[in-house]
């Protein structure tokens, strides 16, 4: 089982690697809320992944049985899960914003933070 | 006019007040030595546990230095508050100072190396602002760079030395150092230990290779040249070297290093000395000599050495600070300092004159001068030396030069006729710059007429390097043929130096090649190489590409952790078994949808297929037990496939054309490496045990405790409340980003719905008020079974987001009270308060407190719990919901 969950989870990361690298800022966008989907299935999977039964405490039983799934990275997987969400909305929005600017939504276009590398400036003016 | 003529020479008096300070330290060291109790230690803790004190331990040795500290700074301060009378920044300066020499007094007083390190390192950074002092003018500034970079560079060298003498000693104290010193000498990190001491003392004392930043300091002012690179800062690397003699003196290799780099450099600089027409370049340049043969005659065996090293050590700064100071005036009183147009200044400088045949007449070491007394003792020193014969030779060709130095300084200036025309008077000399280089110049004097005055300080200075020296200075000045034959040559040769000046001058600087090979001049090729160098390693990293920086990062990530799983090959990989087929299936949707999402090119399909995935992780997660998660990532896909579905439903053209998109094979490796080196994290810690203890903690009291029998609400909602109400927060700032941008772009019509069907909008007019109820009642059950605050939030944001859709934005926005950002407020407010209760009754914040609740025949169990994940739905259902129906809104059809 470890396994195939190991596999799904670089195929996650995969696709979301290969996106992200792309000119396209939509596809880049897309590409980290995939990369999000294989962190948390990573996280799923380092709380072990033997017991499947869903974690309630049974009625009559004061506490968790034995073959419950492991409670803990479900609950930090799930909040992850909607912040991850919110952040991938933020970042469409980022990128239609560029979009607007720049009318393309190439991050090849986006220089305007970085001038053209040349020789750093090697003497100085006397006064 | 007389008022501010007045305040600046109160000004004036008050910074000359300040000479007290090393005038105190001057009297007490005397007081301390002449009253017997040096050696004298006192224990300053500072940071035990990194095992650095601030053990003070004062010796005959360090009274010299601190004499010499003291003593000049005396001067200095007098003769500096007169110098900068004129200067508006000279409040900086004498602060500046005041730190130097405080510094000065910790490098010589601590006993813990590590402590002596920081207070060096203060002094070079004190030394980089001194001579940049004149920092509008560009030589100041590089020079100031020099020396800072050659100074920390070596005081780099001197931390590791410092860090393995600690190592290689088992303590950082000196004195330890020092006992425990001969039977350290076969340890196998010495040499590496000594060879980071000697690079940090060689580049501090300004010793070949390191000389040619000392004469470029003199840009400083030249009170701070007389101070810092004269008298006190540039001795430093001698007192370490002088400090550690006891210890490791008797290794050949330390007498090798030191004698041959002393002798190379106080020939060499002598011989640059003719090169320079710069009075002040010229006493650097001499400086730089006598630095060398101070670390030459710590390099020599024998008492006679070291009583030679601490009776130089006094005469040389009691003869180079008056000549500064007199180079100095010469600078006020003309205006220049180039020797070419100085000549017969005596008649108009009369006491500035005297100082100068004064100090002169000990630097040259005309008998009854103390200059004479230590040079003397040089020679004894040298007849001790006697694996170092060729040395002689050479401290008899730096006497000469040494000789010919003085004469220019104190003949050639004042006496010579003839030369260029004597410059207008520019400036008078107050007093005071008369004053105290005569008074310095004549204690040097003093003191060869009468050596005893010295009284057994030199003596004991001399046994704190060599212990058990037992030879007396007093009585000890020779007449014998061989020492006035050798001093007769010397002077010989010194006239006849000073009288062929000009044509030795006029053939050394024809020399030029010794400015393209200086290290002065690899010094420079040094530092373009570095911004060439860094020019081009920017050009290579910071080419613009964002996709090249992605790509380098994950790359560069991949590399050091496969390299960390491959270092290790006992990692275990867990057994290959046939999944469930549930698990089975999960994972090839997984798969399916990844590698589809790399193949489509149409963003709207590419919004689909990434939906997919996500319901992939869904399956997965409701076959691995975890079916919170699982309704999570479900409302978040239909939430999130609607929204961006909406944004660009209608603009196929977002997409780029293919042939914009390049790199694929290269992409898709990474992507792989990337990929294959995830699964392996995962795969690798499976054949571990598992330390279950937090895990198995939650489930045992999540219904005792916290009265829950859903765990996974409960760890969200209790165990790690303050967790979540961080991630809660993080959503409403994402609103609070979003919100600005989405006014930046244009928005659909008011009220203009997408859908526009009648079937949808009467569908939603339904689904949106049961979709509500429905995520209310799964967050109030949330507690005992599937639900809670995000889950029932996220259903809230798909209904918004579906009203969005159908009825348009505005009225998507209207379904929530008192706006999108009040209700995420309010919700982040609500968690924030629900915490406050357990506060009240003085348990921890955020315990939640519960009591049961009766009506009637209704019984409930009410709790700040109820609260709490209320509030985290109202934040994820305003921030979210909000984020979502604002998108839907947008228009961008006009947009490109």
């Amino acid at each position: 089982m470890i396994w195939s969950v190991a596999i799904a989870a670089g195929a996650l990361v995969a696709a979301g690697v290969y996106l992200t690298m792309s000119r396209d800022l939509l596809r880049s966008a897309i590409g980290l809320s995939l990369l999000a989907a294989g962190a948390n299935v990573v996280v799923f999977a380092s709380g072990r992944l033997g017991n499947t039964d869903a974690p309630f405490v049974d009625p009559g039983l004061q506490r968790l049985s034995a073959t419950a799934a492991n409670p803990l990275p479900q609950a930090l997987v799930l909040t992850a899960i909607v912040i991850g969400f919110s952040l991938t909305c933020l970042s469409v929005i980022l990128v239609l914003a560029i979009r607007r600017r720049l009318g393309v939504a190439d991050s090849a276009a986006l220089q305007a933070a970085e001038g053209v590398p040349g020789p750093a400036d090697e003497e100085e003016t006397d006064e | 006019m007389g008022k501010p003529r007045a305040s600046a020479s109160s000004t004036t008096l008050r910074l000359a007040a300040l000479a007290a300070m090393p005038a105190m330290v001057a009297v007490v060291c005397l007081w301390l030595f002449a009253s017997g109790r040096v050696p004298l230690s006192i224990a300053v803790p500072w940071s035990p546990t990194l095992g650095i004190d601030l053990n003070l331990h004062v010796d005959a040795l360090a009274i010299e230095f601190l004499l010499l500290i003291g003593g000049i700074g005396t001067a200095v301060f007098v003769y500096a508050a007169a110098y900068m009378r004129d200067d508006p920044h000279r409040g900086r300066l004498f602060a500046l100072l005041t730190a130097f020499m405080v510094a000065m007094v910790g490098c010589v007083t601590v006993d813990n190396i590590l402590a002596l390190v920081v207070f060096w390192e203060i002094t070079s950074v004190l030394s980089f602002l001194l001579v940049g002092f004149k920092h509008k003018y560009a030589p100041a500034r590089r020079a100031a760079q020099q020396v800072l970079m050659t100074t920390v560079v070596g005081g780099l060298a001197l931390l590791v030395g410092a860090l393995l003498l600690g190592e290689v000693a088992g303590s950082y104290s000196l004195r330890h150092i020092i006992e425990a010193g001969p039977q350290l000498l076969d340890h196998p990190l010495l040499p590496f230990a000594l060879g980071g001491i000697f690079v940090g003392a060689f580049s501090k004392s300004a010793q070949w290779p390191f000389h040619f930043w000392l004469p470029n300091a003199m840009a400083a002012p030249t009170p701070v040249s007389a101070y810092l690179h004269s008298a006190t800062m540039v001795k430093l690397g001698i007192y370490l070297l002088a400090r550690l003699k006891p210890a490791f003196g008797g290794l050949f290799a330390w007498e090798v290093t030191l004698v041959t780099v002393g002798a190379v450099t106080a020939l060499w600089a002598m011989v640059l000395t003719l090169r320079e027409r710069d009075l002040k370049r010229i006493l650097a340049w001499s400086t730089v000599a006598a630095l060398g043969t101070l670390v030459l005659l710590i390099g020599l065996p024998g008492p006679g050495a070291a009583e030679a090293t601490a009776a130089f050590l006094l005469a040389h700064a009691l003869y180079k600070a008056p000549l500064f100071f007199v180079a100095g005036n010469v600078d006020r009183f003309t205006g220049t300092r180039r020797i070419d147009h100085l000549a017969a200044m005596a008649k108009a400088m009369p006491w500035t004159a005297a100082a100068a045949a004064l100090a002169a007449c000990s630097m040259a070491g005309v008998p009854l001068s103390f200059g004479y007394v230590a040079k003397d003792l040089i020679g004894i020193a040298k007849t001790e030396g006697l694996a170092f014969e060729w040395v002689g030779y050479v401290t008899l060709a730096v006497s000469a030069l040494t000789v010919a130095v003085a004469s220019v300084a104190a003949v050639r200036v004042f006496w010579h006729g003839g030369g260029a025309p004597l410059p207008p008077v520019i400036r008078e000399v107050p007093w005071p710059m008369l004053a105290v280089p005569l008074v310095v110049a004549s204690a040097g004097i003093v003191l060869g007429v009468v050596p005893s005055l010295t009284g057994s300080l030199l003596d004991e200075s001399a046994r704190a390097m060599l212990p058990g020296s037992e030879r007396a200075l007093v009585g000890l000045v020779r007449a014998d043929a061989s020492s006035v034959g050798a001093t007769a040559v010397v002077f010989l040769a010194g006239a006849a130096i000073f009288a062929l000046w000009e044509p030795l001058h006029r053939l050394m600087s024809a020399a030029t090649w010794l400015d393209t090979l200086s290290f002065a001049a690899w010094y420079d090729r040094g530092l373009k190489a570095i911004s060439r160098t860094a020019a081009w390693v920017t050009s290579r990293l910071q080419h613009g590409f964002v996709p090249g920086y992605v790509g380098l990062q994950v790359l560069c990530v991949v590399a050091v952790v496969a390299a960390a799983i491959g270092s290790r090959p006992s990692l275990l990989w867990p057994a290959v078994e046939w999944p469930p087929l549930p698990v089975a299936v999960a994972t090839a949707v997984i798969g399916f949808a990844a590698l589809a999402a790399c193949r489509v090119r149409d963003p709207f399909v590419l919004v689909l297929v990434s939906g997919l995935a996500g319901l992939g992780t869904a399956l997965l997660a409701v076959f691995l037990g975890a079916p919170d998660v699982a309704a999570t990532q479900f409302t978040v896909e239909v939430a999130f496939v609607i929204i961006v579905a909406a944004v660009i439903r209608q603009v196929r053209r977002f997409a780029l054309p293919a042939s914009v998109v390049g790199h694929r094979p290269l992409r898709a490796g990474i992507a792989v490496a990337a990929g294959a080196l995830v699964a392996a994290l995962v795969l690798l810690p499976a054949a571990t045990p598992f330390d279950a203890s937090a895990s198995t903690y939650f489930g045992a009291h999540s219904l005792p405790a916290a009265f829950g029998h859903n765990v996974v609400n409960v760890i969200l909602v209790d165990f790690r409340a303050l967790d979540t109400l961080g991630e809660v927060v993080v959503i409403l700032a994402t609103l609070l980003a979003a919100w600005p941008l989405v006014q930046l772009l244009r928005r659909r019509p008011a009220g203009a719905a997408i859908g526009q069907a009648i079937v949808l909008d009467t569908v939603v007019r339904t689904l949106y008020p049961a979709m509500l109820l429905a995520s209310v009642a799964i967050v109030v059950r949330g507690h005992d079974e599937p639900g809670g605050g995000f889950i029932g939030g996220m259903v809230a944001v798909a209904a918004t987001a579906l009203r969005a859709v159908a009825q348009g934005r505005d009225r998507a926005l209207a379904g929530f009270p008192g706006g999108a950002i009040r209700v995420a407020g309010v919700g982040v407010l609500a968690a924030l308060v629900s915490g406050l209760p357990a506060v009240v009754v003085g348990r921890p914040y955020l315990t939640h407190l519960w009591t049961e609740w009766s009506v009637g025949a209704f019984g409930a169990k009410v709790s700040t719990v109820l609260l709490f994940d209320g509030g985290v739905y109202l934040a994820v259902w305003g921030a979210l919901g909000g984020i979502a129906a604002l998108m839907i809104g947008l228009d961008e059809r006009g947009a490109s």
